[in-house]
């Protein structure tokens, strides 16, 4: 173990879309700029890129936006940024970041942060889901465009959102047979978001593209689908998959069963605001942004002095938003530092493209209904194997918090901190009729990190 | 076997083992990655039902994944592999 402590102007957490934006801009100006992220290579989640001296890029079709992702990426590695891979980022304070890389425990002093942490997979349990070869949709997009690693012989991807057609042409890339591709969300959502799909270019294309691939490999995107459940022995073997009305609930005389060997379910994203909330930085709820986010100005500013946030954090809007308020972000922090004004261009983009996203976005609004695919007996907090009757129990017992029914059933106090139950927890618990959830109850570390990591931070 | 997608496995190989047995990785893959091309789906048994678990979402975040490396608990998902690494399955996250 050593302790190491890094000096910056700007510290940014996240190498994804905004952060990478927000990092070249300052940069250029001349800014002493260091980046942490928690991957092994930038782009973050959605410009995953294969393994150092990987060949075979071609076999991996890429949707026209990753263009920009080439882009960014190209100049990222041309500005003088350190970037810091495989950084788990565990306590917080205005002007610091205390991180763990490998066996080290690191601190990192800056005057401005720029929060650009991303998102992650929202999950909503159904029977057999903890069966190996069940994953999240994010999780096959990274064993095939960031590991080149084929997912299985017969797949099948459920869920609700844009997400799902990038994992379908993933899948195809691999080889994989897509035997069904599932949107929870009835025709009417696609006719809803159609306008803000022809109201831009770039999505316009983009849509069409995925059609295209979709229609060459014959898959058909079923509408009002999902999954009732996974079964199999030590490994997923089939699913049964079914109808389900305007707000998600199941119709179970439509079920019926497939054989597949691996699932990939996303139902949109969750915003990782854990360590906004640490800093203090003010959230609000917006359901159609994927729940808690952080509030931020028209220039990015949090709540908190000299604490910026771009992306999903602020709420799920996709890499053309999170490259938009990350240059906005950059350019705020260049008017605080250098005395800079921040042009109207930057901020009219973030806003315009910030509108696109919740156009479409609000077109698959989560559909409450989807919490009645899980049984009593199904795992709900995979973490500390809590069922969705004890959680049940909890909350009547207890009280229809969150914290009520952690602490009556251990619900969330697992590793992943409720990152996974957390956002469907008080849904299921409570069988409420809308997708609510109280503000994460943030603790340090923000992310399980060894003791000796946090015996030896660094102080100062 | 999963395998992998056309040419992208063709990097140097990387040896460990995998609750006893060898595998062969590539360099740059994760240990999940690594096992999951050679069709080791289970990394750990879960710690009241003892129930199979494997990935769930490959991006560091869940802690399903969690195995022993000499020791130590890591996430199977962003842990990369190294020649001559002993990995066991984990047990209680």
């Amino acid at each position: 173990m050593t302790n190491r402590i890094l000096d910056a102007d700007v510290g940014i957490v996240g190498a994804g879309p905004g952060g990478l934006a927000a990092a070249t801009l300052l940069a250029r100006e001349g800014l002493s700029v260091v980046v942490l992220d928690e991957g092994q290579r930038p782009g973050g989640q959605i410009f995953r890129q294969l393994p150092d001296g990987a060949h075979g890029h071609a076999a991996i079709a890429e949707p026209p936006s990753h263009r920009h992702g080439h882009r960014l990426l190209d100049a990222f590695q041309h500005a003088k940024v350190a970037l810091q891979s495989g950084a788990t980022v565990w306590d917080a304070r205005p002007g610091r970041l205390w991180f763990e890389q490998g066996d080290a425990s690191w601190l990192l002093r800056c005057r401005h942060i720029v929060l650009a942490p991303g998102a992650y997979d929202r999950c909503i349990p159904f029977p057999g889901w903890t069966l190996p070869g069940v994953m999240t949709a994010g999780a096959l997009q990274v064993m095939v465009r960031g590991f080149g690693v084929v997912p299985g012989k017969r797949a099948l991807v459920v869920g609700s959102g844009p997400l799902l057609l990038p994992t379908v042409t993933a899948l195809l890339s691999a080889g994989v047979r897509v035997v069904a591709a599932l949107e929870a969300s009835s025709r009417w959502a696609a006719l809803r978001a159609l306008p803000a799909v022809l109201g831009n270019g770039a999505r316009c294309r983009e849509t069409f593209w995925y059609t295209r691939k979709l229609l060459a490999a014959g898959v058909r995107l079923r509408w009002g689908w999902t999954v009732f459940g996974c079964e199999g022995d030590g490994r997923v073997q089939r699913a049964v998959i079914g109808k389900v009305d305007r707000t998600g609930r199941p119709r179970r005389e439509t079920a019926q069963a497939i054989e597949v060997d691996v699932v990939g379910a996303g139902f949109g994203l969750v915003p990782s605001i854990e360590l906004g909330l640490q800093l203090g930085c003010d959230s609000h709820f917006v359901a159609a942004r994927g729940g808690h986010c952080l509030r931020v100005d028209r220039e990015q500013r949090t709540s908190v002095a000299r604490v910026f946030a771009a992306g999903e954090i602020c709420g799920i809007g996709g890499a053309e938003v999170a490259i938009a308020e990350g240059e906005l972000a950059a350019a705020a922090v260049l008017s605080e530092r250098k005395g800079l004004t921040v042009e109207p261009r930057l901020a009219n983009k973030a806003v315009a493209e910030r509108r696109a996203a919740d156009a479409m976005l609000r077109a698959f609004a989560p559909l409450p209904g989807l919490h009645e695919l899980a049984q009593p007996d199904t795992v709900i907090c995979r973490c500390e194997d809590v069922t969705l009757q004890r959680a049940r129990d909890a909350a009547a017992l207890h009280g229809p918090s969150s914290r009520a029914i952690k602490l009556g059933c251990r619900a969330g106090m697992g590793p992943c901190q409720a990152r996974i139950c957390g956002p469907s927890l008080q849904a299921l618990a409570c069988q409420a009729p809308a997708m609510t959830m109280d503000k994460p109850v943030v603790q340090v570390p923000l992310k399980p990190v060894s003791t000796q990591t946090i015996l030896e931070a660094p102080l100062g | 076997m999963n395998g992998r997608i056309g040419a992208t496995g063709e990097r140097a190989v990387v040896e460990f083992t995998f609750a006893g047995r060898s595998v062969q990785g590539r360099a740059g893959d994760t240990i999940a990655m690594a096992l999951f091309a050679a069709g080791e789906q289970v990394l750990r048994h879960s710690s009241r039902d003892g129930a199979p678990r494997g990935v769930l979402c490959n991006m560091g975040i869940c802690y399903e994944c969690l195995v022993l490396v000499e020791g130590r608990t890591v996430r199977a998902c962003t842990t990369l592999v190294r020649d001559g690494m002993r990995v066991e399955r984990g047990g209680r996250p």
